[in-house]
């Protein structure tokens, strides 16, 4: 078999693999085309964690997880209700303009990383993909107690075998369905999920821009058509601007080609920097900057878990992400006197900690090179921390345009953000910080000489905050649009009353995803 | 008057923040464009077919179900053997327990080489006899060490 067709191969079965329980937390949404890959990658790293922990086959609890976390979606759906799938079936308007703006959007996103994978034409494969990213796989794929002795003896000397295992179980699992055992078919996959992980951030600024035009949506005789019985507002007697569509779909695009140029080489040579830095871009755009319900939620768990299982670096920045989205959802609401607010918020959260430290426990008990800490705080914190903030800085210029795009939008635009549905800018900001704090502080406290350290990784460990601040500068050119488009017009009572939309309507995957509120009848 | 400031503000901010997107979305196609120019593609079918060759000579040295050992005299060596065939050779635990060792022997390129370079494999035969046989079945001409990929 040929590496491309071992390609399309190894990504259909993991999206096989993750496509129903995505699709049954997501909803009928675009979104969840890059999602079910990824769903599915994350499904391999849990199996091999399993398989190092339990013994048996990667290969049997990939198919097992897959199967079980499918069961489990059905069931709970049947349960439960269906989610996320129920505002489809009650769709009665075509809002023509968002499922244009979502089918285009998603059009572009995919058009837009196909074009930044051409870096694949070249053969290349990175120094640390060959040594263990894509080398790794093989170990995955032998018996438990062999798995065991290439994880501990110290003669194998690399201590990042002890990173996690996504990426690695991956490739393992594309080995195993194909039977080709390359390291070119590793880079492939990884690229292709590296691209899952981007449209999956992109995509977020094109339901940005659909969500916002919802809400500035306003009735095309001035009156709305409210359902008396479920008081439902009728999307087909709403007109919504294009200007935030229109933007959504072009930042998106342009994101994706940022983004490209950031992760290069590295998006195409099968390191783990790319995939862990996107994820979490896409993970702070759908938990923190996106409205916050289950089918945004469920978006958030997957790409934070991808983020917190690709690298240590991610696992990090995933924990802090997961407490940064566990805050929003409580709230301050919460915090003042709805303990009620939060049980799922914190369960959601212990859950994803608990699949996240699973991996490094693991290593930890079964004693892997390079799993005990390196840390250490007497080692010239200061000096290593001027090293770090001089070796980082020239790579984060982008603030200097993100820090007053956002102290300007704050001041003049706040009021068309809360209209317009998109999260408080502040919690992006968060998100950024917390990324930074957890490479510099791995970097200050950290016992390698730091000068080389940083020349070697810092263009590598800087993509997540770098990523992060031109998502801010992209949600700002979307809110702007969205400040054009009600600046012609007077506002929306029903917007202006509640600060959120009326409930949209629609079908399938070109839904507006913005689920706001239903209006009083 | 304030739907006016807050209309041009917008304007600006979204021309602010589009034009600088387009700019560092071209700039990001550059950086594409770069790894498909002769030299690096050319530098990665090198480090490619090092790596293939040093593959190939390994799987000439170690049979099936045979435990092996990477010789640590040199870093480097274990790296690039890692790197070469780790994701499928059994290694032994301890490695004085190994039925082969494994080491690369560098030198000038030429025939049966991969850039100089070729994997060595050392067994205890039987009445204790060392034995040591070269790898075969794959070359690269050239002198090397091929060309470093990005960190």
């Amino acid at each position: 078999m040929s590496t491309p067709a071992a390609t399309v191969v190894a990504i259909l079965v993991l999206a096989a693999a993750g496509v129903v329980p995505v699709a049954v937390a997501v909803g009928p949404r675009w979104v969840v085309v890059p999602l079910a890959p990824l769903g599915g990658a994350l499904l391999a790293a849990l199996a091999a964690t399993a398989s190092l922990s339990v013994g048996a086959p990667l290969l049997a609890w990939f198919v097992g997880l897959a199967a079980g976390a499918a069961v489990v979606a059905v069931v709970h759906t049947v349960r439960s209700g269906p989610g996320p799938w129920a505002v489809a079936r009650r769709h009665r308007g075509p809002w023509d303009r968002h499922r244009v703006a979502g089918l285009v959007g998603f059009v572009v996103v995919v058009a837009a990383c196909a074009w930044s994978l051409r870096g694949l034409r070249s053969p290349t494969v990175g120094f640390d993909a060959r040594a263990l990213w894509v080398m790794r796989p093989g170990w995955f794929l032998q018996s438990h107690a062999q798995l065991l002795v290439d994880l501990r003896t110290r003669g194998l000397v690399l201590t990042q075998s002890a990173y996690p295992p996504l990426v690695s179980a991956a490739t393992a699992v594309a080995w195993r369905v194909t039977g080709v055992h390359t390291a070119r078919l590793g880079v492939t996959t990884v690229a292709l999920l590296n691209a899952c992980a981007l449209a999956a951030a992109a995509l977020a600024l094109v339901e940005c821009g659909r969500s916002a035009a919802a809400r500035l949506a306003r009735p095309v005789d001035g009156i709305d058509e409210v359902d008396p019985v479920d008081g439902v507002v009728d999307g087909a007697d709403r007109k919504a601007p294009w200007a935030p569509m229109v933007v959504g779909v072009v930042a998106a695009g342009l994101v994706v080609a940022v983004a490209a140029g950031v992760c290069e080489p590295f998006l195409t040579n099968g390191y783990a920097d790319p995939i862990w830095s996107l994820a979490a871009v896409g993970a702070a755009a759908y938990g923190l900057q996106s409205t916050d319900d289950r089918a945004n939620r469920a978006a958030t768990v997957v790409l934070v878990l991808v983020a917190g299982l690709s690298k240590n670096e991610g696992l990090v920045t995933a924990l802090a992400l997961v407490a940064l989205v566990a805050a929003r959802s409580i709230g301050v609401s919460g915090i003042r006197d709805d303990r009620r607010r939060w049980r799922v918020p914190l369960g959601v959260a212990a859950a994803e900690v608990a699949v996240l430290a699973w991996w490094p426990v693991a290593m930890h008990v079964i004693g892997a090179r390079g799993a005990s800490s390196t840390f250490t705080t007497s080692n010239g914190a200061g000096s290593r921390m001027s090293a770090v903030v001089h070796g980082m800085s020239p790579y984060l210029h982008v603030l200097v345009l993100a820090v007053p795009l956002s102290v300007v939008g704050g001041l003049v635009l706040s009021a068309v953000r809360r209209r317009a549905g998109v999260g408080n800018d502040l919690w992006a900001w968060l998100a950024l910080a917390v990324g930074l704090l957890a490479v510099g502080g791995a970097l200050v406290t950290g016992t390698g000489a730091i000068v080389p350290w940083i020349r070697s990784t810092v263009h590598r460990i800087t993509e997540y905050p770098i990523l992060q601040a031109w998502w801010i500068v992209a949600v700002w050119a979307v809110v702007a649009s969205s400040g054009i488009a009600t600046g012609r017009t007077a506002p929306d009572p029903v917007t202006e009353r509640s600060g959120r939309g009326p409930t949209v309507t629609g079908d399938g995957a070109d839904r507006p995803s913005s689920a706001p509120a239903e209006v009083p009848a | 008057m304030q739907t006016v400031l807050a209309t041009v503000a917008s304007v600006l901010v979204a021309a602010v923040a589009l034009v600088a997107l387009v700019g560092q979305a071209v700039r990001g196609d550059r950086t594409v464009a770069a790894q498909l120019a002769p030299a690096a593609v050319h530098d990665a079918s090198v480090d490619d077919a090092y790596y293939r060759c040093i593959d190939v000579q390994a799987h000439s040295l170690v049979g099936p179900g045979r435990t092996v050992a990477l010789s640590t005299d040199n870093l480097a060596d274990v790296v690039t053997m890692i790197k070469g065939f780790g994701s499928w050779v059994t290694v032994a635990d301890p490695s004085s327990s190994a039925a082969v060792v494994l080491t690369l022997r560098d030198g000038p390129g030429g025939p049966g080489t991969c850039l100089g370079t070729r994997v060595v494999a050392t067994t205890v035969g039987p009445g204790g006899v060392r034995v040591v046989r070269l790898g075969t079945g794959a070359e690269v001409p050239g002198q090397g060490p091929p060309p470093a990929p990005p960190l």
